[in-house]
Parts: C-alpha cells; structure tokens; sequence
C-alpha cells in the first residue's frame, strides 16, 4: 500500500483488454541508421519505449517514484512476484514451506542464478537486502512489521520468522519492486543509483541524463534469456509528442496517453491500446472527529447526493471504472457492492432524521492531484440542494498532507495505489489503530474482522472476513469509495505477446518484434 | 576615434561592479526561494511513510535546522565554489546535473538564434526599406502572427507536418553533436525551427522599427542629399546605427533561450535545462531549482555583459555616456 507520490505521473498499465485494430503500420526510419529501428523483426532488436519521466534513481530500495519502476521491473527480481491475476509465484525463491504454526516461512532459492556482473545470487544477497531495509528504515520497511527474524542457514535456504501468523507476507515480499534483491557491493560503491546490477532479465547498459536509459537483454537470464536485444527508456511528458513519435515509429510503446485521448485512438487502427481498471482507488473520506459528520446518517447522505458517473466523467473520461468498495473487480479478492446510487430524496430524509439543517462543509482538495478539485467542484454543486454550501480549498501535496493529519478538513479526497492483498487495502485505512485512519472511523467490529483477516490462512475464509469488513466500512462511509482508475497504454502492432498488467509492472521478458 | 585601454578598462569595470550587484540580489532571491514557498521541502522528499529520525537527519543534511542569516552565508559561499548542494529528488550534485544539461540547450540556443537571425535581419531590414509596400505589410502580419503563435502550439504544428505527416524528421530525442553530428541536425532540426521562429518574429519587428528610426535622421537625408549611392547610405549610415538595438534585442533573446526554453524542451524532449527545470519544479526540487535559476541568471549577467561589449564596439557614444 502506498499513497500516491506526489510527483505527478502519467498513470500506467493495463492488460490488453481492448486491442483496436489489427493492420499494421508502417514504420518509418527516421534516424537513418537502421540500428535501433525495430521495423525490421529480427531477433535481439531493440524494443523502443517512452515514459513521461526520468527516474530520480534506479536503487530500488530507495525509490518512490513510478518511473523508476516502469524501468526497475525489467532489471530486478524479488523473491515471489505476481502473476496476471496478482497471485504471488515462484521468482527468485522457487518453492517455499510454512510451519504448522505458521510462524516460520522457509524459502528455497532457485539455483545458479547469477548477477548482471557473473557473480553467483545467494541467500546473503537476500538477507542483505531485507536488512537494509529494516535498519536503514527505508520507505518499504514497513512491510516487515511482522517479521522477527531473517537468516540464511545455507546458500540457498532463507528463513524469515514472524511474530503472528502473516497470509499477506508473499504480497508484502514480491508485490512490489521495492523489495527487489540487491547486490551489496553495487550499493556500498554507490552504483546502484545510476548503475545497477540485478538479476533481471535485462541489464542496465547505458544511462545519459535526460535523454536514454538503454537495457541490455540478460542471456543467462533465469526465466530464459529475451527475444529481444535490448530496450531504450526515452522520457517523453507532452503526450502529442509522445504519440507522434509512436505514428510515426520513432518508439514502439508510450503510457503518456491522456484519458481524453482513449476515444480517439480507440479508432485508430494503426496502434494497439490497451485500457484496464487499475488497483488504484480514489475516494472521499469525512472527518469523523468533527460534528454533524460523526453522525453515521450526515455521511451516507452525502454517499447517496453525489453523482458517481458525472465525477467518473470529469476526472478520467470515462475511462475509470466506478467501484463502491476500494478492491477492483479483476481480483481474486472483488466484493459485489452497489448500495449507493444518485437518490436526493433518501440523503434529505437521512439528513432530517439526523438533525441536519444545513451549514458549510470544508473540502480539503489539493492542486497536485487535479482530479481531486474537478471532482470537488461536482460534490460542491451535488451539494447544494442539501442545504450543505461546499468551501474547497486546493493547496499544494505536502500542506494538504499536514491539514489531513492534523485533522483540519470536514472532508477530503485521495487515492490509494499499489495494493493487492486486502490488508493493505483496509487495515490501516479502518482499523481504529490504523496509521492511515485520519477520518477517526472506529468500529469494534470492523476491527475484530481486520485483524482476524490478517491472521486467516484459509483463503475462502479470509475472503468472507474482508468482504464482511469491506461491506460495514462502505455501509457506514468510512470511506465513500468512488472508482478505480484505468491504465492506459498505446504500443505498434510490431510489439508482439505483450501483455499490459493492472499492478502497473511492465514486464518486458517475454516480448517480441514482428515485422 | 580610439580609446585608450584605461578607458576601457573602466568602462568594463562598471559593468562587472553592476552585475555582481545583481547577483548578489539573485541570490538573494533564490535562496529565500526554499523558505518561502508553502509546505515543508524536507517532508516532500520523504514522502508519507518516515520516521522523525529521517526526517531529523535530512533536515540536519540540509542544513534548514539552523539560523537563516547562517543558512544564507553557507549557501553563498558554497555557490560561489561552485557547490550549489545535492538534488533532493536524486542525491546527485546539482551541479554536475546542470553541467550534463548545458550543451543540449546550448545547442538548441544557438541553432535557434542563427535561425532567427537569418530570417529577421534581412526581412526586418527589407521591410523599412520597402516601408508602406506590399512586400513591408506581409512580414508585419506574417511576424506579428510568429509573435502570437505560442510556441508549444507551433512545435506541434511542426511535429505534425515534418514528422508525422512527411516523416522527414523525428519528433523528439536528442543526440550529442560530438557523437554523430547527422543524428543531431536531424533532431534539433524541428526544435530550433520553433525556437528560431518565435525569435525570428519578435527580432523582425525590432529591426524594422531600429532601421526606420536610424532612415528618418537628418545624417541620412545628408547623406542621400550629398549624392551618396543608396547601398552605401544604408550599409554605412543606416544599418551600423541601427545595430545596437539589434544586438540588445539578439542579446535578450540569446540570454531567454539559454535560460530554458521549457516549453519548447518539453514538448520536443529535448533534455536541456528547460526540461530539468520543468521536472524539478514538478518533483518540487527545490535545490535543483536553486541551481537552475542561478544558472540561469549567471548567463543573462554574462549576455548582457557582451552585449554591453559589442556595443562599445559598434557605438563609441555608449563609452562615453
């Protein structure tokens, strides 16, 4: 789990859910040497990529920033990662065991997986880099809240012990490349920032400030060395000029696509898109620690004035995918939940029961994160006939972070990104400990289902439990959620089995160039 | 009439004395940039998730911890070494960072001023000789339209006619000149059009007026009265007055192009100082945006000092005055 950084990227990913057209285009060399053009589709060219930023650095530990993923996914490994369906599989641990009493997780790691460098990969790289995390207290170290223990008893067994029985420690190990294994010695020269070495399927090649990071494709890969060559991140924030140079074929992929392009290109049958509902969610939250807002009623009347699909509109084009729970409906974890819908006449008669005769409502919306005053401009003209007179205030990320914690805001509205197990989704957002409940919601009931969630190890169980969570948070609008939003990527017909992901990782490995 | 070196020497002093006054008061500027912008720059670099001890530590790093009037003469002294602190964004040296951004946008300022000088000396010129004809109407609707096209929207126009209609040149990226001089003609090719277009607009107006001016004097009536040739009349009489205002104006615009042409850089992904500077103020960078303004300001001080120069050079007058 993760707040959204305030860096302002272009959101990613998607799985390829609607590919538009099927004739290829031509592709044009434009830089007349023929090298890097990929029109060509013989084996090991080089996939061309544009993202809409430079990353700040490439030590995946330290980072926080998108793009320095989009590229890190492709040069580093994490012990467990992610399938399409976000189910944690083998990567660079093959197998592991837990413990009858599930304290103990015993990981066999796979063998003769070497570093970019040619040095063997062991269990001591993993514990170096589980270390460096909890003790220089890196940005991911609270993923290991639960963990007591790491050791190493042999070159290929790691042995994490944890102090309650842990069902998300796989989600919380691989879901995210900031917990990729790193090499000490790569980090003690300082490389690691600009130079990295992984145990990826490509290796960093070439890194020119502003311009290029060029990958290599790593053939001693463990998951079977590339199809192709290598592949060149360019950083391209105008969007036009992102698709310009898809059109034509400067570059073979872009996620610098604005929602308001999607219907455009959807008819556009020289390029593939790919739109998706993300795991990400977006929602307003009402500051239970101020009157009438405590008052259950106040909140769920303004759970049913708000107008869902005009705000779905304003803030993606209609490309989000509306959601009343915070869990998107691809995953393994989706609840079915539609109580609200747009009914002026159930908030107002909430409103009387409650007592509720009108008054101002301080909107705590910020200028980094646009779509958070688009959609405070619509909740402010939703709210109108309740008598309730919207105020908004837009200030910048980290003031807007400062009111939120000090608890001075009547309501807000924020996203959440990068979850996938349902601990992260709700537990420190609902539990009356949580670190993220700043709307103060406490219910003892909620609380109970969280923390018994995060001790479940039968999957079927620990899914009611969240569902049964899931449903008393949205019935008493802890949080009112309002949609995930999609990812959007454009890439050429030539990109061949690729497959666009809703945990926004774009995974080169596997990739071809056809003609 | 020569002047003795003394003459100049004072003359070059003065200005020295001037623009270190003006840098003193940029930097000012910039290091107060960091204390009054609203929010907490230690707590953006640290995002949501830290602990007071990080925050403690990167603060103490930063140096915010102590007084101002200590912050401001470290920050000084570290400046005029060179030493313009660690990106926040990156832990990188800030200037090291600049320095890597400095040739792109070089490049691009000096393929953009020669382009706009090519267009705007011989129109600007053409267009006061040939004052009140159809050929002078033309490059006054046609430059006042260069001057209201923004330049984003005229970068774009370009893509899509060069790259994406005739797929002649690429749209963006950029190449060292020392690496491959073909590969970097092709791709500062559309970015100095629109740079040098814009500029050509705003300098054709500027010496159209400066020659039209100098050509209503009364040495030039003389001039043409005493039976002088026309060229001679305007290539000594008219054109050598009439540059000074020229060269202010070529000056100015030199200095505005070097000093981060963002959206002409962001739109073509041209990864100059334009584009660093849109990225650091994006990411909130503060140091970095430090660095850049005073950058910045350094090479308008070090234009003007030129251009200040090249005028003693053109107009003995200016000397004296």
């Amino acid at each position: 789990m993760k707040r959204r950084t305030f860096v302002s990227g272009i959101l990613l990913a998607a799985t390829g859910a609607v590919a538009a057209g099927c004739s290829t285009g031509e592709g044009v060399d434009l830089d007349g040497d023929g090298d890097t053009g990929t029109t060509g589709g013989t084996e090991g060219a080089t996939l061309r990529v544009a993202i809409g930023g430079e990353p700040d650095q490439l030590d995946p530990n330290k980072t926080s920033a998108y793009f320095a993923f989009q590229v890190l996914e492709n040069v580093f490994d994490t012990l467990v990662q992610p399938d399409e369906n976000l189910e944690m599989q083998p990567a660079l641990a093959e197998s592991w065991e837990v413990s009858e009493d599930q304290l103990t997780w015993t990981f066999t790691l796979r063998d003769g997986v070497t570093w970019h460098d040619g040095s063997p990969f062991t269990s001591a790289d993993v514990v170096y880099t589980y270390r460096r995390i909890i003790d220089e207290e890196l940005a991911n170290a609270w993923r290991f809240s639960a963990v007591t223990d790491i050791e190493a008893p042999d070159e290929r067994t790691v042995v994490i012990t944890v102090s309650a029985p842990s069902p998300n420690l796989l989600s919380n190990l691989g879901g995210f490349k900031g917990l990729a294994i790193v090499q000490e010695a790569n980090v003690t020269s300082g490389d690691i920032a600009t130079k990295p070495i992984g145990t990826g399927p490509f290796s960093v090649s070439e890194y020119r400030s502003g311009e290029v990071i060029a990958l290599t494709a790593n053939p001693d890969y463990w998951g079977g060395a590339p199809e192709i060559g290598g592949v060149e991140f360019s950083f391209i924030s105008e969007a036009s000029t992102a698709l310009a140079a898809l059109r034509s074929g400067e570059i073979d992929w872009t996620d610098v696509v604005p929602p308001q392009q999607v219907a455009e290109l959807e008819g556009d049958g020289e390029l593939e898109l790919g739109v998706t509902p993300s795991s990400d969610y977006w929602y307003l939250a009402l500051n239970q620690a101020r009157e009438p807002w405590s008052d259950v009623r106040v909140r769920q009347a303004i759970a049913y004035a708000i107008d869902r699909d005009a705000i779905l509109q304003a803030v993606s084009y209609g490309t989000a995918e509306a959601n009343q729970l915070a869990i998107p409906k691809d995953s393994v974890w989706f609840t079915e939940y539609s109580r609200y819908s747009l009914d002026l006449d159930t908030a107002q008669s909430l409103l009387s029961e409650a007592g509720f005769t009108g008054g101002t409502l301080d909107m705590l919306a910020t200028s980094d994160y646009p779509e958070t005053v688009t959609a405070a401009q619509i909740i402010a003209s939703n709210l109108e006939p309740l008598g309730i007179t919207v105020e908004i205030r837009q200030p910048d990320f980290s003031t807007w972070l400062d009111e939120q914690n000090s608890g001075n805001f009547d309501m807000l509205m924020m996203g959440w990104l990068g979850n996938i197990d349902p601990d992260d989704f709700y537990y420190s957002q609902h539990h009356s400990s949580g670190g993220s409940n700043a709307q103060g919601y406490a219910n003892a009931e909620v609380d109970e289902l969280l923390d018994a969630g995060r001790v479940e190890t039968d999957k079927d169980v620990r899914k009611q439990t969240y569902a049964d969570a899931a449903t008393i948070i949205a019935d008493e609008c802890s949080y009112i959620y309002l949609y995930n939003p999609s990812v959007i990527q454009v890439w050429s017909p030539s990109l061949t089995g690729y497959t666009a992901r809703a945990d926004r990782a774009i995974r080169l490995a596997q990739v071809g160039l056809a003609d | 009439m020569r002047l003795s070196p003394r003459q100049v020497a004072a003359f070059l002093g003065r200005r020295l004395l001037f623009s270190a006054v003006v840098l003193l008061g940029v930097l000012v500027l910039v290091f107060l940039l960091v204390q009054l912008v609203p929010g907490d720059p230690i707590r953006l670099a640290l995002g949501t998730r830290y602990t007071q001890e990080a925050y403690d530590a990167l603060r103490a790093a930063s140096g915010l911890d102590r007084p101002l009037g200590e912050q401001f003469l470290s920050y000084v002294g570290s400046a005029l070494t060179g030493d313009l602190g660690v990106s926040f964004r990156s832990g990188e040296p800030v200037t090291q960072l600049l320095l890597q951004r400095l040739p792109a946008t070089v490049s691009l300022a000096l393929v953009g001023i020669g382009i706009a000088l090519l267009i705007a000396v011989p129109a600007g010129i053409w267009s006061a000789l040939h004052e009140g004809r159809v050929s002078d109407a033309i490059i006054r609707v046609t430059s006042q339209l260069g001057v209201s096209v923004p330049d984003f929207w005229m970068g774009m126009l370009l893509i899509l006619l060069f790259s994406t209609t005739l797929g002649l040149l690429p749209s963006s990226g950029y190449v060292p000149i020392t690496e491959d001089v073909g590969g970097w003609a092709r791709r500062v090719a559309l970015p100095g059009l629109t740079v040098g277009l814009v500029a050509a607009a705003i300098m054709t107006r500027y010496i159209r007026s400066a020659v039209l001016e100098v050509a209503s004097m009364s040495y030039v009536r003389t001039a043409r009265s005493k039976g002088l040739p026309a060229g001679v009349v305007v290539g000594r009489h008219v054109l050598r007055n009439a540059l000074v205002p020229v060269l202010t104006i070529a000056g100015i615009q030199l200095a505005t192009i070097l000093g981060g042409v963002i959206v002409v850089e962001v739109v073509f992904a041209w990864p100059g100082l334009g584009r660093l500077v849109y990225d650091s103020v994006a990411a909130r960078d503060y140091s970095m945006i430090q660095g850049s303004v005073l950058l910045i300001a350094v090479m308008f001080l070090l234009i003007n000092l030129l251009v200040d120069v090249l005028y003693a050079l053109v107009d003995p007058r200016i000397r004296l005055a």
